[in-house]
């Protein structure tokens, strides 16, 4: 091992777990052997991302209990390695593993409080957008309304859920006792107003709509989606309803009536 | 040489954010940890700004992993300058250690050998990294637990002629040097005695923890007397530096920190002179 890029690799395999002639490479002293000296380092090495993990998924922490979530955290820090400069986003593969290492996937329930936090997680520091001009939809031209499209803020996620976990995670949230997991399906809004984050459940139709926005879709083609839900003459009105609250609320950011399409 | 001097600060911590804010404490500068800062938006970036509008600030890093033998990290520096750009800090610092290899990151300060490859492959990566971000930087000695065999010098050796070489500054941790000293055996003024005192820039402040024969660099209590008697030894060798305290966890209340700080204000106080003592930060201020 004469080299650093050698020295670096055996040292980062040491703390991967791997057989690694790193031992061969450390000065021994009276006080302390190699072994003690290296664990220091290995031990550091899990303990790391192991917060990271906690960090994210408080919740999720809560409801499984200490030994489950450790061998939950433990399963992780040995299948994923982190390959970015922060730990921020190291637990992006959380809901992957928990969809199939058993007997977390027998719990379809955990995926969807995983999504939750993660969704709370992005909607902290998403990117900001200055809240919109209350006068913007009167500046729209007449003309280009079929074609303006609202581009949601960057911190909203669209969380459509088919257990009540969100009451499971209001419950955790609160420290009390979460129900038992029943069918609840439903579409739940996450996203940040100012510098605090927000959710609700959303009736169908918003739901809809919201989704159609992601897509890109125009505002044209939104109230068609609208007219399965109301009579063709109350469209307009509740379109425009829906546009306001959404600025209001900060849910949507920009709406573009010249611009490409955004996507979300 | 006329070395910038800041005064007393601590680093900035979520936890203080609000107490900041509200009640604009007496102290001279903040640290921020640069890559709490690399995010999109949100809380994070809302109260830096705040409080960078009433306080001087530096920048201090942990993943630029100069000490590396993968690539220098461009998205990496990217972002730490798109960050000056917005913090103007009074200098930027990371640390002379590695953090990844093969693109795994281990998020650790992992300790180089002390020899002269090592010298010539770093130097000339914080030389790019100067040219990148277009000011010099402050590389910190770390807190490390083994020695290689491929070591050929002393650690403050290394660091020195690194320094001199790549020709940045110097951010000398005073609790990590008490740490080494004590984890490998050497005598901690000697550190300090060794080092060439025109690049030393900032001092770090820390406490620690015993865990059998070693000591780690945990940053969860308060600074210990042998470490400020260190410090009392730096200042009357390096003068004047901008010294700050670190605490990561275990965070006491804001005036708590506020008055350990003092505790470095009265053993600079009876060092130093008073001239020596005054801040250039008002001065600095005006610039940024
Ligand atoms: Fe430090």
């Amino acid at each position: 091992m004469d080299g650093l890029r050698e020295l670096q690799q055996a040292f980062l395999g040491h703390l991967l777990g791997e057989g690694s002639p790193i031992v061969g490479a450390i000065e021994s002293t009276a006080d302390a052997s190699v072994a003690e000296r290296l664990s220091i380092y290995a031990t550091g090495y899990r303990l790391r991302l192991k917060e990271a993990l906690e960090t994210d998924y408080p919740r999720l922490h809560a409801y499984l209990g200490d030994a489950l979530f450790d061998r939950l955290s433990d399963a992780y820090i040995d299948r994923y390695r982190s390959h970015g400069t922060s730990l921020r986003g190291y637990s992006r593969h959380m809901g992957e593993l928990l969809g199939e290492l058993s007997p977390f996937s027998t719990l379809p329930v955990l995926g969807e409080i995983e999504r939750i936090e993660r969704a709370f997680n992005h909607s902290f520091d998403a990117a900001d957008r200055p809240p919109p001009n209350p006068g913007l939809l009167e500046r729209i031209p007449p003309a280009t309304w079929p074609d303006m499209r609202p581009t949601l803020h960057p911190s909203v996620t669209l969380l459509p859920l088919r257990y009540n976990s969100f009451a499971i995670w209001q419950a955790l949230a609160n420290e009390t006792l979460p129900p038992e997991p029943t069918d609840a399906p439903a579409t739940w809004l996450i996203w940040r107003r100012g510098l605090v984050s927000r959710y609700r459940a959303l009736p169908a139709h918003e739901a809809e709509v919201l989704h159609a926005i992601c897509d890109g879709e125009p505002f044209g083609a939104l109230c068609e989606h609208l007219l399965e839900h109301f009579a063709a003459e109350a469209v307009p009105r509740e379109a425009a309803l829906l546009l306001q609250s959404w600025l209001t609320e900060q849910v949507v950011a920009t709406l573009d009536w010249e611009a490409t399409p955004p996507s979300c | 040489m006329s070395r910038p001097f800041l005064g007393f600060g601590l680093g900035l911590r979520t936890d203080h954010y609000t107490y900041i804010e509200e009640h604009q404490p007496d102290i001279d500068w903040f640290e921020i940890l640069s890559e709490n800062y690399m995010v999109p938006g949100g809380k994070p970036l809302a109260h830096l700004d705040r409080i960078r509008a009433d306080y001087p600030m530096v920048m201090h890093g942990v993943s630029l992993s100069i000490g590396s033998t993968d690539p220098l990290d461009l998205d990496y520096l990217a972002r730490l300058k798109t960050l000056a750009e917005r913090v103007e800090p009074h200098w930027v610092s990371d640390h002379l250690c590695w953090t990844r290899v093969d693109h795994t990151n281990s998020h650790d300060l992992l300790p180089l050998p002390y020899n002269e490859a090592a010298i010539a492959h770093i130097a000339e990566r914080i030389r790019q990294v100067q040219d990148y971000l277009g000011r010099q930087i402050l590389i910190e000695n770390l807190s490390s637990y083994v020695t290689y065999h491929a070591s050929e010098m002393p650690e403050w050796e290394f660091l020195d002629e690194i320094a001199r070489r790549a020709d940045c500054l110097i951010l000398l941790d005073i609790n990590n040097i008490y740490v080494s000293a004590h984890n490998h055996h050497f005598d901690p003024v000697d550190y300090l005695d060794g080092m060439s005192p025109e690049r030393v820039m900032q001092f770090h402040l820390a406490g620690h923890a015993q865990a059998g024969v070693m000591i780690i660099d945990t940053h969860d209590h308060p600074v210990c007397d042998p470490v400020w008697d260190l410090y009392a030894h730096a200042l009357q060798r390096f003068g004047a530096v901008s010294t700050m305290i670190e605490r990561d966890d275990d965070i006491p209340d804001f005036p708590e920190l506020r008055a350990e700080l003092a505790i470095a204000e009265r053993i600079a106080g009876k060092i130093l002179p008073a001239p020596a003592l005054q801040t250039s930060h008002t001065a600095l201020r005006g610039i940024a």
